[in-house]
């Protein structure tokens, strides 16, 4: 069925659908095969990207502490403030602008001091209260339970994620005499300078078991961000391994990290690139090679066209001379100047056009030599010497004195007069469907009913004889018109049993009939020029016998034919009596 | 504080005898971009007879809202200088320069020590325990000075006589000076155009809400 379905009545239909097909198949593997790499590729890149994300995020975030806390022990070395530390009661007021002036130097926003027994004595942030410290306070006893000289942790401050550190104000080394403690906020610019060393998007999350998990910084929109929490509340668990998130209709490939808070659930890191944003260099690339796909994909449309119209244009041509040549017209030649197999096809239908003009050239002189009848005898057997024995009418008719007559006239005018009264001869006896079998000289040599036979061959030989006399006598008129001799003849009539076919060499044949027969036709023949008949045609009783009807006939007797031994009546036939044949024409 | 000057000028003309004709001078000062340049001090320093000695002690530099009160004071040498602390929280006023260096260590509210300041030159003071406070005393050997009004205008009033005017501002790189003379009665006018640094003070509070991200 499907192969019925790819069935073309033109070929160049079904070599452009096969080039271009075969084409846009392998462009559109290409192409399918090209996306589908680089989408692996991007998630490959985009996963490994995430985890030294993660690397980055940690590292960062252990420097930030590490410079903290450098910067602490340096600010707790300061002179400036020990003699504020000295006063009794201590002047808070004095010791937050000390901090204040800090601020600057270390670059944290949030800067406090405690008392070792972790009573606060100044804060640097006036929105904080003393309530919202308390996470400090946590970190000074876990700090002077394990005599560390700092510590850190993540915490809210104010409902904010910060990442806090205490160190000590040593006065002197070893003796703490109050603590510094120092936070940042892992807000939005955090979360953005993250994204610019990784090129990742950061999402700080609340604990993911609180009924409305926060979104607590991020570098994404609102609406994404909210998206990225309410995720991390269905899925709760941290997976090892990154996720494919949909955000506002781009995919996201997503890697969550869980950061542990101090006294409190841990919070959710959500480290997030765009496979869009990732594969946007590959897009352009994409985008290219479609362009370069259907720029080829149309020019092979082209070439196939074109080859296509190369091909099918002299076949058509070849089919449509082939078409001239069934009609009979062998005049025209192909003109296709290729050097292929098109161009050989071509030359050789040429050769093939001529080779049948010259054969029908050959049937047509045929035609001329040997009567039309022995002409399709001859060319629809296979030429082959031999013969068969049917019945056959022979005519036989010859100029009277011509020999003589021709003395006296010059050799072209006799060769004329000859060709006048030949075709006019030859013409009747074809009209009744004779056979010119041959002439010999100015004779005539005629068979009726061969090679075709012929039911009513005597009749017709009898009438064809009939015709010839008037002829004759009106080819008279003409010559005595034209001050010219008139001619006389005489014709013989026999029908025989005869054998009939070609005869003569293997390279040379003849289509004749030969017989006892024969010869007595010519012997009828020339019994016309003895005067004691008196009579220009001389039939033979076998051929009135043959006819169905028997005309009317002057007997002449009989007479005896030269090695038979039987003699044969014979009959003169008037040329003058009937005007019409006995039969239907 | 235009007009404290215009005062200030006055009483030296009113307590200057012998000084019959006075001229004038005005000068403005604008920076690269032809902005006005405020807060440059303009001194005329006698070249021919010596200057007056000062008669009045007057210069103040307080400390409230834990800044200085003037960014630039202009004294002349002798003059005795204030540094009342009009603050709610303890000061620790200091000065490194060569012109004079002293402290003034942790002192509370309300409490008001001066100092006289004999050498003519720069003060930069500063407060230990408040990075971002800044100001500067100009200490200059002659009672004809004026600094420029945020228009970048200043007149002093002098004497006819020849002087070397001498132009400075924190943001200068060298001292401007040049030699002028004053007619009787006459009105001088010098425009200047300074090329100056950046601005380089602490911003007080500043920069640090990011955690050190910006």
């Amino acid at each position: 069925m499907a192969f019925r379905l790819f069935r073309f009545r033109h070929f160049s239909r079904q070599l452009l659908l096969l080039l271009v097909g075969l084409i846009a198949l392998v462009q559109i593997s290409v192409y399918l095969l090209i996306t589908r790499a680089n989408e692996n590729n991007a998630r490959k890149h985009i996963e490994q990207s995430l985890q030294t994300g993660a690397r980055i995020f940690r590292q960062n975030l252990n420097e930030r502490i590490e410079f903290l806390a450098g910067s602490a022990k340096v600010m707790s070395a300061d002179a400036g403030i020990k003699p504020l530390l000295m006063q009794d009661p201590v002047d808070k007021n004095t010791l937050r602008s000390v901090l204040l002036s800090y601020t600057d130097r270390v670059k944290a926003p949030v800067i406090s001091l405690f008392s070792p027994e972790g009573e606060l004595l100044a804060l640097t942030d006036n929105v904080l209260g003393a309530e919202n410290v308390g996470p400090f306070g946590e970190l000074i006893r876990h700090a002077t339970a394990g005599d560390m000289e700092q510590a850190s942790g993540y915490s809210y401050l104010g409902g904010r994620l910060h990442v806090l550190v205490v160190v000590p104000l040593y006065a002197p080394f070893p003796n703490a005499v109050a603590w510094f403690g120092l936070a940042y906020p892992i807000d939005t610019a955090f979360a953005n300078a993250i994204k610019n060393t990784t090129l990742l998007d950061v999402t700080f999350t609340s604990d993911p078991a609180e009924p409305n998990a926060r979104v607590l910084s991020t570098t994404l929109s609102p609406i994404m961000a909210t998206a990225v929490a309410r995720h991390t509340a269905v899925k709760q668990e941290v997976s090892s391994g990154s996720e494919m998130l949909s955000l506002g209709g781009e995919p996201y490939v997503t890697l969550f990290e869980s950061l542990d808070l101090l006294g409190e659930a841990p919070a959710r890191i959500a480290l997030q690139r765009s496979l869009t944003a990732e594969l946007a260099p590959a897009r352009e690339l994409e985008r290219i090679v479609l362009y370069i796909s259907l720029a080829a994909l149309a020019a092979a449309t082209l070439a196939a066209l074109w080859i296509a119209r190369s091909i099918s244009q002299p076949v058509q041509q070849l089919a449509a001379h082939t078409k001239l040549v069934a009609a009979g017209d062998y005049t025209r030649r192909i003109d296709l100047p290729r050097e292929d197999e098109l161009g050989q096809l071509a030359s050789a239908f040429n050769h093939m056009t001529t080779g049948l003009a010259d054969r029908d050239r050959v049937r047509d002189l045929l035609g001329k030599v040997v009567s039309p009848e022995i002409a399709a005898q001859l060319l629809q057997s296979d030429m082959k010497l031999g013969g068969e024995e049917r019945v056959v009418t022979i005519l036989f008719c010859d100029l009277r004195d011509f020999t003589s007559f021709s003395e006296k006239l010059p050799p072209t005018e006799v060769l004329a007069l000859l060709n006048r009264y030949l075709d006019r001869m030859s013409i009747i006896i074809e009209q009744h469907g004779g056979v010119i079998d041959k002439y010999i000289g100015d004779a005539i040599m005629a068979l009726f009913g061969a090679p075709v036979a012929s039911p009513d061959a005597p009749e017709r030989a009898i009438a064809a004889a009939r015709d010839m006399a008037r002829a004759l006598d009106l080819l008279n008129r003409e010559l005595m018109s034209e001050g010219k001799s008139t001619l006389g003849f005489g014709i013989g009539i026999n029908t025989a049993r005869v054998v009939a076919g070609n005869m003569g060499s293997k390279t040379r044949l003849n289509y004749t009939v030969i017989g006892d027969g024969v010869n007595l036709a010519a012997r009828l023949e020339g019994l016309t020029k003895d005067p004691a008949y008196g009579t220009p045609i001389i039939v033979s009783d076998a051929t009135l016998a043959a006819m169905k009807t028997r005309p009317p006939a002057r007997e002449l007797g009989e007479v005896k034919v030269k090695g038979k031994a039987e003699s044969v009546k014979i009959f003169a036939l008037s040329a003058k009596g009937e005007s019409q044949p006995p039969y239907a024409s | 504080m235009k007009a404290r000057f215009i005062l200030a000028l006055f009483v030296l003309a009113a307590t200057t005898p012998g000084v019959a004709a006075s001229a004038e001078l005005a000068i403005t000062v604008k920076g690269p971009k032809g902005e006005p340049v405020a807060d440059a001090v303009v001194s005329l320093i006698p070249l021919d007879s010596p200057a007056p000695p000062p008669a009045i002690s007057a210069g103040e530099v307080g400390q409230q809202n834990q800044e200085f009160t003037t960014y630039v004071t202009v004294v002349q040498a002798g003059s005795r200088v204030l540094f009342p602390n009009k603050d709610t929280v303890q000061h620790h006023v200091y000065s490194l320069s060569k012109a004079k260096k002293f402290e003034l260590p942790l002192y509370n509210p309300g409490q008001n020590e001066s100092f006289v300041f004999d050498v003519p030159g720069l003060i930069t003071l500063g407060c230990n325990i408040h990075d971002w406070m800044l100001a500067y005393l100009v200490v200059v050997p002659t009672p004809w000075f004026a600094k420029t009004d945020p228009a970048g205008l200043a007149t002093v009033a002098a004497p006819a006589g020849r002087y070397r005017l001498e132009l400075w501002h924190p943001r200068l790189a060298t001292l401007v000076t040049q030699e002028i003379t004053l007619g009787v009665s006459e009105s001088a006018r010098r425009d200047f155009t300074l090329t100056l640094k950046a601005d380089k003070r602490i911003r007080r509070g500043g920069a640090t809400k990011t955690g050190g991200y910006r």
